[in-house]
């Protein structure tokens, strides 16, 4: 009996000692399939929508109020990551309200607009049969609001090979490095830059850089690097394992790391900034640096509701879209109206990624309002192309793409700091410097710094 | 290498985290030794009764509330699973009852990933009052909420084997661990004995569930896979020894953080479960054989 009851436990022991492997090799085990949806015209209003539109209507967004488009749909197609603890469907889902808002007012020339999302696990074989069932079953002409991980670096050449030219929101280092990728957002490294940028003018005398291990770390880290060098500021480069499950270590080392006049810059998603930010609160950490910063991310009024009013004037995030809280311009107006009409499926209501699908939406609309002819991959992606100096509304800067080797048109940018539960702008509209390489390249192969919009 | 003082912040860190990973770890041991479950749902049902209490913290209610909502709701679906499923699975092998247990937690898990989404880049956070208090030792600053951690630890620790040797309960416990058919010949009421240390252990992964939500992240990837910890100290300790648990789960979270100011090691510091399970699992056989012969002769 006694050997059995060890034979049993003993099998016990192995099948735990599987399950941990298991769960070790868990974050990158997703396989699930990708899928697709049609465009939606819900007007449901967004539960999660708390904004207040002053008087705006949503008519405003077509050029026939009212009348809603009935002829052959023009199909455009999307992909995103949709995973636990990374999902940035809301960028696509907010571009498809904007879509469903233009077929209410008459399309474009009478045709509505169809988005195709599919979703993705950030698996490279998934992503390309993602790109390929966009084009070759769902026939898409045109490619608006991706958002993922590592899409751009697995379908750039495929795009590229097909005449493609992407309008996204990017991540990877191919959305801003590549003719065929152009971005709304201005992605992890040179928000990183503008956040450090923003550490060095303050005459922080040391920078602590932390961001999440994941591929792509040391192309990032470059941008900060790079200023640092030419502030003659040290700099300690971290990584961090995400999820993070010992955060209070964490904030004590960068604190340690960055002495009482340095900074702690952070490159992480908002949930992982913020174990961080409260552990260091919790520790009595937040004064022992002269600031802390954060990357794009960190821009929501969750993260400062969370964080609460220690931290006013003691974090400065970067923002690369205008601020929605205190701004109260036509096209916020329209935006805040969209989401609450519209949105329904864009679960986090007023924020970057929102603002990100939405600026999209209204950069291909515009493109596709220039067609005179078909809508064929020739002419759309032309159009996308050839988009010049348009106001979007939630940039500092007039958007362009352009026939440039890259693409970074979105280089200029705002700080906010959390402001008792909300995010308020600490430094208005400034340049990413051009010490960083890519932008200095950039501004090279597009002239100049792009143009500020009039109005 | 970093000198002494360079270690001393991540002490305190280390020890409030291994506290929780023995109380969670001593969940484990007790539920395996009474019903041949190793829970693997363990962090997942903590997870779930912590972001409960969040969206009821949201909703207004009070503080204390929320807490004993999330032990309730943890200790209820621990409860639940074992009562239903229990039974059915009690006579099957021992691999086939822990696989089960990871059917339920990839449940939760795609529950609480369609509940408490995290696109938009929502950030949610579970914290409590005993944060915003504490006291300095040296340079070390130390809240109370590291200091109950740590202490509930011990406590659940010392609680839990007083509560087997001595009570009634806890002896049928312990009789059911080495063999369930003779006990309930005996007379002891098994199915119930069973329910009270599905209980016991659900009402542990409520408290883990709030003290991890505050100590580390309100996060139900994090949260449901923190288990992982607790169960290389489960692992160390052969599902027997709640007092091996206990060390093994202290060294694992104080090796963890004192590894974080050495640069070469920092990003590695996360296999600390792995590599001391490993270990055990490789020099402890032996002495385990040799220990039942002993027992045999």
């Amino acid at each position: 009996m006694k050997a059995n009851i060890l034979s049993a436990r003993r099998t016990i022991v192995v099948a735990a000692a599987i399950a941990i492997a298991a769960a070790g090799c868990s974050s990158s085990s997703s396989s699930s399939s990708s899928s697709s949806s049609s465009s939606s015209t819900s007007s449901t209003p967004a539960s999660t929508s708390t904004a207040s539109t002053s008087a705006v209507s949503t008519t405003q967004c077509g050029t026939k109020p009212g009348v809603a488009a009935t002829g052959t749909p023009i199909a455009l197609g999307a992909i995103a990551t949709n995973q636990p603890g990374t999902s940035f469907t809301d960028i696509p889902n907010m571009a498809n309200a904007y879509f469903a808002c233009v077929n209410a007012n008459g399309g474009i020339n009478g045709h509505p607009i169809k988005l195709y999302i599919a979703t993705e696990q950030t698996n490279p074989a998934q992503i390309a049969a993602d790109a390929k069932q966009l084009v070759q079953t769902d026939k898409v002409v045109g490619i608006i609001g991706n958002t993922s991980i590592i899409e751009c670096s697995v379908d750039s050449s495929y795009w590229q090979k097909l005449g493609y030219y992407i309008i996204d929101s990017g991540i990877a280092p191919e959305c801003y490095s590549t003719p065929n990728s152009a971005a709304i957002n201005m992605g992890p490294r040179y928000s990183s830059d503008g956040a450090v940028q923003y550490a060095l003018a303050q005459h922080a005398s040391k920078i602590v850089f932390d961001q999440s291990n994941v591929p792509g770390t040391g192309y990032i880290a470059a941008g900060p690097a790079a200023l640092a060098k030419a502030g003659n500021v040290p700099i300690v480069q971290l990584t961090e394992n995400v999820p993070i499950s010992d955060a209070d270590s964490v904030a004590i080392k960068e604190v340690d790391d960055a002495g009482p006049n340095g900074a702690v810059i952070l490159n992480f998603t908002p949930p992982e900034a913020l174990v961080i930010l409260q552990a260091a609160q919790k520790l009595g950490l937040e004064d022992h640096v002269k600031l802390w910063g954060c990357s794009t991310p960190c821009n929501t009024d969750f993260l400062a509701q969370s964080l609460g009013a220690k931290w006013n004037n003691k974090l400065f995030v970067n923002a690369e879209l205008t601020p929605p809280d205190v701004t109260n311009t036509t096209t916020m107006n329209l935006y805040k109206a969209i989401l609450k009409q519209y949105g329904s499926a864009v679960s986090g209501g007023i924020g970057s990624f929102s603002q990100f699908g939405f600026a999209e939406a209204e950069i291909a609309v515009h493109a596709l309002e220039t067609i005179t002819g078909a809508y064929t991959v020739a002419s759309v992606n032309a159009a996308f192309k050839g988009v010049t100096n348009f106001n979007t509304g939630m940039t500092c800067q007039l958007w362009t793409y352009g026939s440039y080797p890259l693409h970074i048109p979105n280089n200029e940018d705002y700080t906010v700091t959390p402001d008792n539960g909300k995010m308020v702008t600490a430094q208005g509209c400034t340049l990413i410097s051009s010490i960083d390489p890519q932008i200095a390249q950039y501004r090279s192969a597009a002239g100049t710094a792009a143009l500020a919009p009039t109005s | 290498m970093p000198s002494w003082s360079d270690f001393e912040p991540f002490i305190v860190s280390g020890l409030a985290l291994g506290g929780v990973y023995a109380l969670s770890g001593v969940g484990l041991v007790v539920l395996y030794r009474a019903t041949g479950v190793l829970y693997l749902a363990f962090g997942a049902v903590g997870a779930m009764g912590a972001l409960t209490a969040w969206s009821l913290g949201q909703a207004g209610a009070p503080g204390w509330l929320t807490w004993l909502v999330c032990i309730a709701v943890a200790a209820a679906i621990t409860l639940a699973y074992g009562v239903l499923f229990g039974p059915a699975l009690a006579k099957r092998d021992p691999l086939v009852k822990a696989v089960a247990t990871i059917g339920l937690t990839l449940i939760l898990y795609g529950l609480m990933d369609l509940l408490w989404t995290t696109s938009g880049g929502e950030a949610r956070s579970l914290t409590l009052p005993s944060d915003n208090g504490g006291f300095s030792v040296g340079q070390i600053q130390v809240n109370w909420t590291q200091v109950i951690a740590l202490g509930a630890g011990v406590v659940l620790t010392v609680g839990t084997g007083l509560f087997l040797r001595f009570t009634k309960l806890g002896t049928a416990m312990r009789a059911m661990a080495n063999d369930r058919e003779i006990t309930a010949t005996l007379g002891v009421p098994v199915r119930r004995v069973e329910a009270a240390a599905w209980l016991g252990c659900g009402v542990l992964a409520g408290i883990a569930g709030l003290l991890l939500a505050d100590l580390v992240a309100l996060d139900a990837t994090t949260l449901t896979f923190l288990v992982i910890s607790s169960l290389a100290a489960v692992l160390i300790a052969r599902l027997r020894s709640i007092t091996i648990t206990f060390v093994a789960a202290i060294v694992i979270g104080l090796l963890h953080d004192l590894l974080t100011p050495i640069t070469s090691l920092t990003n590695y510091r996360d296999m600390t479960p792995f590599v001391l399970a490993a270990a055990a699992l490789l020099v402890m056989p032996r002495s385990q054989v040799m220990a039942q012969s002993r027992e045999e002769a």
